[in-house]
């Protein structure tokens, strides 16, 4: 029988149809329907100037909207050949990092929602409001912040701020165990979670799972260890786990937002003086930047004609892990129940996904911006 | 008097469900951020469940992309009689920056269903949706539960009454509390 799910359903917050094909209670596959959240943006952005575009780049998606905007701006210094100022650097690991804990906590909460555990769902909502005050604090905004600009970051921070933020997160460090515990060891939440939708490490690398997801499959890979921020001015490692299921995903997520608790820490007591922007001008070019979003690694490919945008091109990370989680984890799932836990454990995003609509059943690819650059997981696809 | 019960009890019970029309997520996460503790939508007798069969209030959020332009009136007409359609952040009142030469929206909202309110911003503040539910949901259901009754012109004065009556035992109610 086949289970259709969506795209209005009390367990998706977002869009998105899954077909399970399932036997009694047992889900034997899955399918999903993506194009309910497609708007067109990259063809909105071309032809326009940078400024208007750093504004639909943050409307790409909701809750990782920062590090869109930052990997734009990246892209676009990376084609002038110029960094940003060294503070301007370290306000944007901070920004980032902000908005890693909060959407991971928000991540969180969403699993632990439909796994109806109403208790700890509420916890990490009651967690992610001081986080949200401090990215206001700091930008201006909760949800999108227009903080970053070409050159650098929009405004400068006080010492008051940095205070307030830094109380708000010695809180969060010190509540945190508490909640963390409460996952770990509880007895329930701990059945429902292990050895359920599991992704080995081969299958990770073959369906390109990046983020909290393939790195709780053993895949130790972080785009932050490339970064020239995070490399060269700070002290930090990469989360990783070998246990493959949903409660390794979760746990990956908290344990991430411990390192992210340190990084912040690091920038508020070693921020540099000077400037957090400079002029940039920008020639006709092309350059590609990838940086590590809260879901994984998002890329931007961009060229340039003069000032305005000739061509753009977003690749984000949920659409590998959707996938992954259809094609490899939603196989075999002993219950319905679980197999939408495993679904939410995998931190979709639908709104990310759906900015670039490929269809194409025939195997033949569709043609894209840059003939060279492949589309992974559509080739996977056709060798089936 | 069955009527005024209705009233009392339709308004402090409301069922909201998001429907996310093709945005860019901010707002729904504004609703979900409406659930924590700090704003606690239960509080209001608000019950957040998604389900558009189940559904007083329907949230809708984002500009109407293709996929939606057919369902969204489906999605509408499976919700029961007294209904409130709220309309969240710029996208569903304009499309905002979606909107524009060579998208795929098709905003407003209003062409497809009716609305009963609107809130801006992108995204709107969580109090800010808060408060737009209260103010256009308990009432609107209460008096769309008695027009879709029919001859509710002869009743209007007579539930005026009923409306202060019920009000009053309301207060009373609160004021023994």
């Amino acid at each position: 029988m086949i289970l259709p799910i969506g795209p209005v359903h009390p367990a998706l917050k977002e869009p998105l149809r899954l077909k399970l094909k399932t036997r009694g209670e047992r889900v034997l596959e899955a399918e999903i329907d993506y194009g309910y959240v497609h708007r067109g943006i990259e063809r909105v952005m071309k032809g326009k100037t940078w400024q208007k575009g750093i504004y639909l780049s943050e409307r790409v998606c909701g809750i990782c909207s920062y590090i869109h905007t930052q990997t734009f701006a990246e892209t676009f210094e990376r084609i002038a050949g110029e960094r940003a100022p060294l503070r301007a650097q370290f306000l944007r690991v901070l920004t980032n990092e902000l908005d890693r804990i909060q959407s991971h906590l928000l991540a969180n909460s969403t699993y632990f929602k439909i796994l109806e555990h109403e208790t700890l769902f509420m916890y990490m909502l009651y967690l992610r409001e001081p986080i949200m005050d401090a990215i206001e604090l700091l930008t201006g905004n909760r949800v999108n912040m227009g903080w970053n600009v070409v050159g650098g970051v929009k405004m400068d921070v006080n010492q008051s701020h940095l205070d307030s933020i830094l109380k708000i997160i010695q809180n969060l460090e010190d509540e945190y165990d508490r909640y963390v515990e409460m996952f770990d060891h509880g007895p329930m939440i701990g059945l429902r979670s292990h050895d359920v939708g599991k992704m080995t490490r081969e299958e990770a690398i073959k369906a390109r799972a990046v983020g909290p997801i393939g790195r709780a499959s053993g895949l130790k890979h972080d785009l932050r260890e490339q970064h020239h921020t995070y490399k060269d001015h700070f002290d930090w490692k990469v989360i990783w786990r070998k246990d493959q299921d949903n409660y390794a995903r979760t746990m990956n997520r908290f344990d991430e937002i411990t390192e992210s608790i340190k990084l912040i820490k690091q920038v508020i007591n070693n921020l540099p003086e000077g400037e957090v922007r400079k002029q940039i001008n920008i020639p006709a070019g092309y350059a590609e930047w990838r940086n590590e979003a809260p879901r994984g690694e998002v890329t931007y490919m961009i060229e340039t004609n003069g000032n305005l945008i000739k061509n753009v091109s977003i690749r984000t990370p949920s659409i590998m892990n959707i996938d992954a989680c259809a094609k490899y984890m939603l196989k075999d799932v002993a219950t319905v129940a679980d197999a939408l836990a495993t679904y939410a454990s995998v931190d979709p995003c639908i709104a990310c996904t759906e900015r670039v609509m490929i269809v194409d059943e025939t195997g033949k690819g569709q043609e894209y911006v840059y003939p060279d650059y492949k589309i992974p997981y559509l080739k996977d696809k056709t060798e089936d | 008097m069955l009527d005024s019960l209705k009233d009392i009890i339709r308004k402090s019970s409301i069922h909201a469900c998001l429907v996310s029309t093709g945005g860019c997520n901010g707002c729904d996460i504004e609703i979900v951020a409406l659930l924590s503790p700090r704003y606690d939508l239960e509080q209001y007798g608000i019950y957040f469940h998604n389900n558009p069969r189940e559904a007083d209030v329907i949230l809708i959020a984002g500009a109407v992309t293709e996929q939606w332009r057919e369902k969204l009136q489906r999605i509408y007409a499976k919700a029961p009689e007294p209904k409130v359609v709220v309309a969240i952040g710029n996208c569903p009142l304009s499309g905002d920056v979606f909107n524009q030469e060579g998208s795929s929206v098709y905003a407003p909202v209003s062409d497809f269903i009716p609305v009963d309110a609107e809130v801006s911003g992108c995204p709107p503040r969580p109090s800010e949706i808060l408060a737009a539910i209260l103010a256009v949901g308990p009432d609107a259901i209460a008096a769309k539960g008695r027009l879709a009754k029919g001859d509710q012109k002869a009743e209007a004065s007579e539930e005026a009454e009923l409306n202060q009556k019920a009000e009053a035992s309301q207060k009373g109610g609160e004021e023994k509390v």
